[in-house]
């Protein structure tokens, strides 16, 4: 076969020689003097806030910058031994394959087998070759069974695997996948990083991962290069990226690192395995790390500090839900939607109640149920049995905040004082004038939830019921951060808030419940310290390194971890927690 | 929620597995009937032939919107030609003088638009079978060394129009979602929002075809047209064909032989005007009766059990291994 040249390449797969790029009428550049050298077989994570040219680089590395979306380009770039700058994307399709962000945005044909074996058919690959490369790429990726299918009829991870199948049918040397996470359940997302990390090792295929949410990939990472402002700040290995994340921008580092670094533990966990590992070394007293000798580890005392820990946990549990007003009440609600292969109960006899001013997280595998129970709440679907009531009413905002944004002025979106109430709300009172485009991703999420919010307030007082809808995709830790403030001042104004999130981290961070659907139905239902503690996929970073009940964030642990802090550990109450984005 | 015209793969039905050759000769074919025909009978057995089509093929919701559809516009059909046309010996109701009007509505002209209407529902349904039986991919990879931009172009189309539809259904639900304060989305505004965003999708896919490789224009010069069909690998030439296209191309050719030789032989009796009249004689009733049976052709085919190989019963002379008990 043609690509059976590649196998087991080594060399220098990606080479960027001073690249400096600017996108058509933009007042900075994207890139500013990138030089990067990836060699055959690494598994690179490309690490950066939001805007700060991880996906420029992507887009640079396969051609579609400056081929695609035109601008100034300096420097050079040379994939494979192709001078990409001269080559378009489509000479370079044979060594590169690209993964972006939303999978729906990438797929092309009516059928999963006609998607994976487009890329072969235009390369004028014959029939039998063709039929063969698409057996054995859907093996590897385990999608067999959908090859028959349509493509619309995929859930959110089969269609980005049918996407990353598609972009390795060819059998590239590089595969670039920009947040390639950001739309899957904690399940999905595992699944796919590990799935990278076995082609890498297989196929000895060069993987380029841009990532906001690193403790899921850094494991399986090699090394990690870091962007900011469109340059490279750091390219070396995992260990030595978290300590730089240490000094230069703690936004970039994982919960597990911040939990050592508060506990002043050496050195810095890549992952769940290496963290565990590095404490069972100290509790040992062993070498080649260095703690505290005051540290509480899994031993001595452990027990008590679980007790302790669950019956704090319990107290919460108590206090939720206790709030004298209700703002939604669900009883015995069944749903039921077509699918592909006919209809289907999607929620199977839900019963949630919710207070004013509690702060719910809703989560769940993809297909759980998640959006079907908000879209129910919100009277867009009507279901077959049983009956949900906000009587003070609900604003909900959906995944694409951009769909809510029709007008070319904010103040035309939101006219009168209900509207400048409503911007007020989210605090966007001063953007009346701008144009909704040229708010940031945050600002425009904010002045979607205002529409939301516009005319069901009473004065200044917001409705009974807020909910989102995955509102963190692709979102960086400081966006995050953001919206955890928003989201504590809406229940701090009296409004339930209830919001649907793959992000273990995120909800660890605003949430003081958490409902877990599975297939339709209430799996769990308590306070997010002992749901986010209590299980493997569905559980903070922190969680599953300590494994202690009610012990989810960093600073919780670090307090458990350390006798002298032990008064500083309490489980998660309204107010209370945030995403850390300081120092160590 | 889905389109009940979008495509559905239905593994192991025999129109879903014809290749879209067959697939399209065989319904063209019943389609044609209603455009050669006038003879409500013959109409009326193309019109059970395309519904008996898809309902055996698993495109019973497809067949019932496209019923549904096509019914509602031959109604509009009647209505229309019985307004304007005022032939016909048989009037039914005078109305007077009415710019563009006919002053009599006739049973005459009540059964030419209802023939017109019946022949547009048979389109229609046929369509609608095509559309949610034959792969849209295969189609274009017949059409795409052929007509490069054209299949492009079809590609795009229809990839855009199912995700404009799903952008349209997020907007519409957006727009209910807004709070009673906000200013209404308004039609002119959801439609500008829909118009740009099909833009960035139309730009998302293009991006996407240039990765592939699309620029490449191999197919054209790789597999085009002056390759023949000897040329190709076995594998090539088994590719995209199926065991049922036989009795679609059987079917759909003999449909239009004998369409064609019964209008040949005066089997389309039918007289609108002055006063109706139609024909039944046995020409127009075999034709019909072929016609409305040719639409079990895609009736699947019945399972073939597999059978065990029977133990030869010829006694042997060389002893069992192991000798004799």
């Amino acid at each position: 076969m043609q690509f059976a040249q590649f196998a087991g390449q080594g060399g220098v797969v990606l080479a960027l020689g001073g690249v400096g790029y600017a996108y058509p009428g933009a007042g900075r550049p994207a890139l500013r003097d990138v030089s990067l050298r990836l060699g055959g077989g690494e598994l690179v994570l490309l690490a950066g806030r939001s805007a700060s040219g991880k996906s420029t680089l992507l887009r640079a590395a396969c051609g579609l910058v400056p081929h695609f979306h035109g601008g100034e380009i300096e420097g050079s770039v040379e994939v494979a031994g192709v001078d990409a700058l001269a080559s378009g994307p489509g000479e370079l399709a044979a060594a590169v394959g690209y993964v972006a962000q939303d999978p729906e945005t990438q797929v092309v044909s009516t059928t999963v087998a006609a998607e994976i074996e487009l890329p072969l058919e235009l390369r004028g690959d014959p029939p039998r070759e063709r039929a063969r490369a698409v057996e054995e790429v859907a093996l590897a990726l385990a999608v067999p069974h959908l090859l028959g299918r349509t493509v619309d009829t995929l859930s959110g991870g089969e269609l980005q695997r049918v996407a990353l199948a598609a972009a390795l049918v060819t059998r590239p040397r590089l595969v670039l996948l920009d947040e390639p996470t950001s739309q899957l359940d904690p399940v999905a997302g595992d699944e796919l990083i590990w799935l990278l990390r076995r082609l890498n090792e297989e196929w000895g295929v060069t993987v380029l991962l841009a990532e906001h949410r690193l403790e899921r990939c850094l494991a399986a990472a090699d090394r990690v290069v870091a962007m900011a402002d469109g340059g490279v700040a750091f390219d070396g290995p995992p260990r030595d990226f978290l300590a730089w994340a240490q000094e230069a921008d703690t936004a970039l580092g994982t919960p597990a690192a911040r939990l050592f670094s508060l506990c002043g533990i050496e050195p810095l966990p890549v992952g769940v395995r290496d963290a565990r590992r590095t404490l069972e070394s100290n509790e040992r007293g062993g070498e080649g790390s260095r703690a505290p000798s005051s540290l509480n580890l899994f031993g001595g005392g452990s027990r008590s500090d679980r007790g302790r820990a669950a019956e704090k946990a319990q107290a919460v549990r108590r206090g939720s839900g206790s709030s004298p007003v209700t703002a939604l009440k669900v009883r015995d609600l069944w749903v039921e939607l077509s699918r592909h292969d006919g209809d289907h109960d999607v929620l199977k006899g839900i019963d949630l109640c919710l207070g004013r001013g509690e702060r719910v997280a809703l989560m769940g595998r993809n297909g759980a149920g998640k959006s079907t129970l908000l879209r129910t709440l919100a009277g867009l679907v009507e279901p077959v049995r049983g009956r949900a009531e906000a009587p003070a009413g609900i604003a909900l905002l959906t995944q694409n905040p951009g769909d809510y944004l029709v007008r070319e002025r904010v103040g035309d979106e939101l006219a009168g004082d209900e509207g400048l109430a409503a911007l007020r709300g989210v605090g966007l009172e001063r953007a009346v004038d701008a144009d909704p485009r040229d708010l940031s991703g945050g600002e425009r999420q904010r002045l979607a939830l205002a529409i939301a919010l516009a005319g069901r307030m009473e004065g200044e007082e917001l409705p009974a019921l807020v909910a989102l809808d995955e509102p963190t995709r692709g979102m960086d830790r400081a966006r995050k951060a953001d919206l955890v403030e928003l989201i504590e001042r809406l229940a701090g104004r009296g409004a339930g808030v209830l919001v649907a999130t793959h992000d273990v981290e995120f909800a660890a961070a605003f949430a003081e419940r958490v409902v877990l659907l599975g297939d339709g139905a209430v799996i769990a239902d308590g306070p997010a310290a002992e749901v986010l503690s209590g299980g493997w996929y569905f559980a903070t970073e922190v969680a599953r390194v300590l494994d202690l009940p009610g012990v989810v964030t960093p600073e919780q642990g670090a307090a458990a971890l350390l006798p002298s802090h032990e008064s500083a550990f309490t489980p998660p109450v309204p107010g209370q927690m945030q995403i850390r984005e300081g120092g160590g | 929620m889905r389109s009940p015209f979008a495509y559905a793969p239905r593994p192991g039905a025999p129109l879903q597995s014809a290749s879209p050759g067959a697939a399209i000769a065989y319904l063209g074919a019943l389609a044609a009937v209603a455009f050669l025909y006038s003879s409500p009978i013959v109409l009326g057995a193309a019109g059970l032939a395309v519904v008996l089509a898809g309902w055996l093929a698993g495109a019973r919701a497809a067949v019932r919107a496209a019923l549904w559809m096509g019914l509602t516009l031959a109604l509009l059909i009647v209505a229309v030609n019985a307004l304007v046309v005022g032939r016909g010996e048989t009037v039914l109701a005078r109305v007077g003088e009415w710019p563009l009007l006919s002053d009599a509505i006739t049973a005459e002209a009540i059964s030419a638009g209802a023939v017109l209407g019946l022949r547009a529902a048979v389109a229609m349904v046929a369509f609608g079978v095509y559309s949610a039986c034959v792969d849209p991919d295969r189609v274009l990879r017949a059409v795409r060394p052929l007509a490069g931009r054209s299949a492009l172009t079809a590609t795009l189309v229809s990839r855009l129009v199912p995700v404009a539809a799903a952008d349209a259904g997020r907007l519409r639900d957006a727009a209910r979602l807004r709070g009673p304060g906000a200013a209404p989305a308004g039609r002119a505004p959801l439609a500008r929002r829909l118009l740009a965003g099909s833009l960035d999708r139309a730009v998302d896919v293009a991006a996407t075809l240039e990765l592939r490789g699309y620029s490449l224009d191999a197919t054209r010069t790789v597999l085009g047209p002056p390759r023949s069909k000897r040329a190709l690998a076995p594998a090539a030439r088994g590719r995209g064909s199926s065991r049922h296209d036989g009795r679609f191309y059987l079917a759909g050719a003999l449909v239009l032989v004998i369409a064609i030789a019964g209008k040949l032989l005066g089997a389309d009796a039918f007289q609108e005007y002055p006063a109706v009249s139609v024909g039944a004689g046995p020409a127009t009733l075999a034709v019909a009766l072929t016609v409305a049976l040719a639409g079990l052709a895609p009736l699947p085919s019945n399972p073939r059990t597999a059978r065990t190989p029977r133990t030869p019963r010829t006694a042997s002379t060389s002893p069992p291994p192991g000798g004799r008990s």
